[in-house]
């Protein structure tokens, strides 16, 4: 197919004017990919995928939606009722609201599931460090994203989510209070919040393709790492990313699209977990609900916050939680990549991936005595896997490694 | 199996997944254009009640109906008069043209004429059909008021500014126009005697 | 300046709230099941009839217009009934009780949430809205008087009075009472989301398709992948 179209005059004269052929050439069809990647390596063509279905149910709810907290009858409001226009009376307007509030739940599922293989695979050591940097970055811009977006509907998680995030800035010594309003653009969450999360809703996806950009540029100077976590130096041990790994990833697009579509279709609230019960009722800055929790997706996140009694204390752990990923290339020193030719690391990861999702279960539930423990230790789990990164090839024995694939 | 089945179920396979993956896309394509289309409430808000006692003798009213304007005139006898004697200068003095400028109660060359279901109301869709400008309203013959805007022989009725179309008492294009049909006339009818519903 | 009092006093309420929800006083008995359909015209229809005769004397579901009525076949009602139920009002306005807010405010305490999407926004859903309207019962510590004492509601005393006089009926109507609270069980749910009956409809086309889709693009990436040796 591709090599029928290149052969055509119509992709001469491009190729004359903008090299498209060799473009192609280095970039699909000769990029050399490692023959042995596993189903793991799907997760960043998801990525991309959801990305790009993200953007474009977007540009679409912008056509209706109205960022605007002006009461309406009966204690709604303009934003409100716009969403639930959509929800009504525009045409597939469900379908397209659902998507994209499915796509951001599943967003989240993608990448913490690259991000895991990254680090099981030890994808983030030399020489891909700053190709782990820049997707560090990435995750940051999604959360931000995520955050902003989730106050557009103006339901009652979105107003007091937005007003415990803002809130916490004010944790910060000195500039905490300017942060926070000018987060907020008043003295409380309100009609200036609103239209400037819109604006950065709209922005923060911007610069998501952009970034995305650079980190598959990076990756294709360093190129992949594999599950052997090895470098390879011979030609028999790659195989072209075309057409390998685009039907491979098409394949685990279409696979992906299964369980997408089935929550869409079937189930789009996901028992509360992707759009929140309290989200129906509309936003009331005299009552806050009874059971508040942040998405899925930032729970672990909220544990860490919550496990500290002060409050800076904890604000500060947060931040510290994500800024540490910044610098995990630098905290683990071992020279061998791959989880599967270290034992303790391999142990010590696999205890992360599970203290992360009991994280998220303890910062979505409502907090009780136990809880409370169990996120602390869960939260001190966190940073002692970071901590002791450097310590571990003083008495970790790496398994030999092979020569090649 | 030979090499030759194997290239033959992969030829099969490609061309089933390109298939496939077209319908998919153009299965994607379809709610994301069909949001475009009017909303649900936007199309049932498109009737638009208008009482014509409203409007003096000889005057017109633009109201505004589905967010476009609609010309309501409540002509005179001498406006009335002022239809007749220049067929001969009209694109389509029988508004046979297009469907939009006919409606079904348009059933006597006397309807035709006036275009109105009551003579003395006519009401049409006040966008000329060159471009979509609102013509003015130049209802006395000749060019005493209008100065040299309208031709010599002016009967009376629009002249559009954007591109100098020309439309008599009747909404009727004249000839020499850019203007390619006559104003169109929307479905309409009397719920009571001066109460009239547009939509 | 300080920060915001207001938003200080909204977190610390939160974390009292966190602190206190486990212990939190009363309500929320279990919920009993509600058999609804959202595909049942005559149960949605039947709801329907008990939301104008009951719920809506205080209650309103702006996002149901009268044109709905018609339109989603669901409830299909003809032109005549429509008018017959909206009088004056208009066809595209919401169902809107006559009580205005303000003196149903004055007379029960708080404004009546707005029933459109009552179901989608409580947990249990359509359960919950059944298990409310059965839930009534005699405070068993005397204190709450009658019709305001609800075992299913949050913090037992519920502002609203016993709409289907569940309390105190007589046995042969428990199971007419029941009926009533699962028809605007239904009606509710449908309304939270007019269009889940369409959107479980394509869902099956387009989970078939994608099966499909699944299958081929799996076999001809093991078809190309026999080029590779391992």
């Amino acid at each position: 197919m591709l090599d029928k179209i290149m052969k055509t005059d119509l992709f001469a004269w491009i190729d004359r004017r903008t090299d498209a052929g060799a473009i192609i050439k280095s970039q699909l069809t000769e990029y050399p990919a490692p023959k042995n990647l596993n189903y793991m390596w799907n997760f960043g063509s998801l990525a991309l995928l959801v990305l790009v279905l993200q953007i474009l149910t977007g540009i679409f709810l912008v056509m209706y939606y109205k960022p605007s907290a002006e009461a309406t009858f009966g204690g709604f409001t303009v934003a409100f009722d716009s969403v639930e226009r959509i929800m009504r009376d525009v045409n597939f307007g469900w379908l397209i609201r659902y998507m994209h509030a499915v796509g951001a739940s599943m967003f989240f599922v993608v990448v913490y599931m690259h991000i895991g293989r990254g680090m099981y695979y030890g994808s983030f050591k030399a020489p891909r460090e700053l190709l782990w940097i820049i997707g560090v970055v990435i995750l940051l811009i999604m959360q931000g994203a995520a955050f902003f977006g989730y106050l557009l509907p103006w339901g009652q998680m979105s107003f007091w989510g937005a007003t415990v995030i803002t809130n916490l800035f004010g944790a910060i010594p000195v500039l905490g209070e300017y942060i926070g309003q000018i987060l907020v653009g008043g003295f409380a969450v309100g009609d200036p919040t609103l239209n400037r999360f819109f604006s950065l809703h709209y922005l923060f996806p911007l610069l998501l393709a952009a970034i995305v950009g650079g980190h598959i540029h990076a990756l294709h100077v360093v190129h992949s790492n594999n599950p052997e976590g090895i470098d390879l130096h011979k030609p028999e041990e790659t195989i072209p990313f075309h057409p390998y790994y685009t039907l491979k990833d098409a394949f685990g697009v279409a696979f992906f699209l299964l369980f997408y579509c089935y929550i869409v279709f079937f189930n789009p609230q996901m028992g509360g977990y992707f759009i929140e019960v309290d989200n129906y009722v509309p936003a009331n800055n005299l009552q806050t609900p009874a059971h508040i929790a942040p998405v899925w997706y930032l729970t672990p996140w909220y544990t860490i916050l919550r496990s500290f009694e002060s409050k800076l204390l904890g604000v500060a752990a947060m931040g510290g939680s994500l800024a540490i990923l910044f610098v995990l290339p630098f905290l683990c020193k071992s020279a061998v990549r791959s989880a599967r030719y270290r034992p303790v690391y391999k142990i010590m990861v696999i205890m992360f991936f599970i203290d992360v999702i009991v994280l998220g279960y303890c910062g979505h539930s409502a907090p009780t005595a136990t809880l409370k423990v169990v996120g602390q230790i869960a939260t001190a789990y966190y940073f002692l896997f970071f901590f002791a990164l450097p310590l571990l090839p003083k008495f970790e024995k790496t398994k030999p490694v092979p020569e090649g694939i | 199996m030979t090499d030759q089945a194997n290239q033959s179920r992969r030829n099969f396979l490609y061309v089933a997944a390109g298939g496939l993956g077209a319908v998919a896309a153009g299965a994607t394509v379809v709610p994301f254009i069909g949001s475009m289309l009017p909303a649900a409430d936007t199309l049932a808000a498109s009737k638009t009640e208008f009482d014509v006692s409203t409007v003096e003798a000889g005057q017109l009213v633009t109201i505004q109906w589905q967010g476009k304007p609609v010309f309501v005139v409540h002509r005179t006898p001498e406006l009335l008069k002022q239809v007749d004697g220049h067929d001969d200068k009209l694109k389509d003095a029988n508004s046979e043209a297009i469907a939009e400028v006919q409606q079904e109660w348009m059933d006597t060359p006397e309807k035709r004429k006036y275009r109105a279901i009551k003579p003395e109301y006519l009401i049409v869709v006040a966008s000329c059909t060159h471009l979509g400008c609102i013509p003015l309203f130049k209802p006395s013959e000749g060019r005493k008021e209008w100065g040299d805007s309208v031709p010599d022989d002016w009967a009376g009725g629009w002249h559009c500014p954007c591109h100098g179309s020309y439309y008599d008492i009747s909404a009727r294009v004249l000839n020499g126009s850019p203007a390619p049909h006559n104003l169109h006339v929307m479905p309409y009818q009397y719920k009571s005697d001066t109460t009239v519903v547009i939509g | 300046m300080k920060m915001t009092k207001f938003v200080m006093a909204a977190v610390a309420a939160m974390v009292m709230g966190f602190s206190s929800q486990a212990v939190a006083s009363g309500g929320g008995a279990a919920l009993e099941h509600a058999n609804i359909d959202v595909t049942d015209q005559e149960q949605i229809r039947r709801g329907l009839t008990v939301f104008t005769d009951v719920c809506m004397g205080c209650h309103s579901a702006k996002y149901i217009t009268y044109r709905g009525l018609m339109a989603y076949p669901e409830i299909g009602l003809t032109r005549e009934q429509v008018d017959e139920l909206r009088g004056e009002k208009s066809l595209m306005s919401g169902m809107i009780s006559d009580l205005a807010i303000e003196d149903a405010v004055v007379s029960y305490g708080k404004a009546p949430p707005d029933l459109s999407l009552i179901v989608p926004g409580r947990r249990g859903g359509a359960d919950y809205v059944y298990s409310l309207l059965t839930g009534y019962e005699h405070d068993p510590e005397g204190k709450v008087p009658d019709g305001s004492w609800n075992k299913v509601f949050p913090g037992n005393r519920i502002g609203m009075p016993d709409p289907l006089s569940w309390l105190d009926h007589d046995a042969g109507e428990t199971d007419e009472l029941k009926q009533q609270a699962e028809d605007v069980a239904a009606f509710l749910a449908f309304i939270g989301d007019p269009h889940q009956n369409t959107r479980r409809a394509i869902g099956c086309w387009v989970m078939g398709f994608l099966l499909l889709l699944t299958l081929v693009l799996w076999r001809l990436k093991v078809e190309v992948w026999k080029d590779i040796k391992h």
